[in-house]
């Protein structure tokens, strides 16, 4: 929302944040949270971290998603409800949001899925998920092959569903369009 | 904060002569598996398009499986995996092999896309001015998918060297590794991982820019045909 404002120092203060977040690996920001702030004494505990790092990237990626949505619908949208005597307000809730989320929607979807599969790295700050425990596992059973196989196969079994439902969103979107 | 500096004032001269080669060779890592995946990309977007129906739903099923697991599941397999059966990849190459056969399930939906994007008509018009299918594609389908397909290609190329940084994690000599045994060494996680995404972001930042332009060009181009 914030980077179609009009406010320039708000605009270019939410344009670099995305451009850092998006110019970064997720995992180096794992890393600067997890070891480096523990080197200036302050302590996160691997859950949190994971959170806080995925979420500062994500939220970057989300901002580009969601500018572009806002973007997609004609500016005369806007004009016609403040024509018809809405507040800028009322006009963002009622007309702007609503037609922004259903375009939005399928790349949100589709960013989750992104984000599902981007929580296997986060074993690399033992933050405790699938991956993890499958490295554990792996260390005290010396199955390689078969343990990881399986894990791709877990991620898949949760990842495939949402590819569905998305898959469903876009088939729906493109129909009334 | 001044303290905060004279740190990398003084282990510049030690740091830095690491970080450069292994900068490169997160751009040869890019660049290797990147070019395997703009090839398995293609073959799979074409095997995906095929008549033949058993070719179809293998592609198919690659892609959806391969886009369903996350990359580290595939490097892991690659590297610890598959070293009970007796084949060993050293860290580069299974990570070139990972991230390209992960990528190139994504390239394939793209070029898929751009293939269809255009109208079928086209096809059919060269045909019938007398072209066999593969002149089809080669002058007529391929120019115009390009186009299309460019900027999604950049923005991927993008994401693909981020996620060179998760080799580090089966041992590839890239940035990420360096870092990380820099700041076993040195004691100074935090100086290390900022410098290290400042490096990062200098080498996805100018490919951003870049990618924004041809976006731009190539919306101006498509509006100005219509």
């Amino acid at each position: 929302v914030i980077q179609t404002s009009r406010v320039r120092a708000v605009r270019f203060l939410v344009d670099v944040y995305v451009e850092i977040f998006r110019g970064i690996p997720a995992l180096t920001l794992l890393f600067i949270l997890y070891f480096g702030l523990a080197y200036s004494r302050i302590r996160i505990e691997s859950v949190p971290a994971a959170i806080l790092g995925l979420g500062l990237v994500g939220g970057a990626i989300l901002t580009e998603v969601f500018r572009s949505g806002f973007e997609a619908l004609h500016h005369g949208q806007r004009e016609a409800a403040l024509a018809v005597g809405m507040t800028p307000i009322m006009a963002m809730r009622y007309i702007i949001l609503p037609q922004a989320v259903r375009i939005t929607l399928p790349p949100i979807g589709n960013y989750a899925i992104g984000l599902l599969k981007d929580t296997a790295i986060v074993s690399a700050i033992a933050a405790p998920e699938i991956m993890f425990y499958a490295r554990n596992l792996v260390t005290s059973t010396f199955e390689t092959t078969i343990i990881y196989v399986l894990v791709a196969i877990l991620y898949f079994c949760l990842s495939f569903p949402l590819a569905r439902i998305v898959g469903r969103l876009e088939e729906r979107r493109r129909s009334w369009q | 904060m001044s303290s905060f500096f004279q740190v990398y004032a003084e282990n510049w001269s030690d740091w830095w002569p690491q970080l450069v080669p292994a900068m490169w060779n997160t751009v040869a890592l890019t660049a290797s598996s990147y070019l395997l995946a703009v090839v398995l990309g293609i073959i799979l977007a074409l095997g995906k398009l095929s008549k033949n129906r058993v070719v179809r739903a293998l592609c198919k099923g690659y892609i959806e499986f391969v886009r369903g697991i996350p990359a580290l599941v595939i490097l892991f397999l690659l590297y610890f995996g598959l070293l009970p059966l007796g084949i060993v990849f050293d860290p580069f190459t299974a990570a070139v092999i990972g991230l390209g056969m992960n990528q190139g399930g994504y390239m394939a939906e793209v070029f898929r896309g751009g293939i269809e994007a255009l109208h079928k008509g086209q096809r059919e018009a060269a045909l019938a001015v007398g072209m066999t299918p593969f002149e089809a594609y080669r002058h007529i389908i391929i120019p115009q998918a390009i186009r299309i397909v460019l900027p999604p290609l950049l923005n991927m190329l993008i994401s693909l060297l981020k996620d060179t940084s998760i080799c580090s994690l089966i041992a590839a000599p890239e940035l990420m590794l360096r870092a990380k045994d820099i700041a076993a060494m040195a004691f100074r996680p935090m100086h290390i991982y900022l410098l290290v995404g400042v490096l990062y972001f200098m080498m996805a930042w100018p490919l951003s820019m870049i990618t924004r332009r041809v976006e731009a060009h190539m919306r101006r181009g498509r509006r100005s045909t219509a």
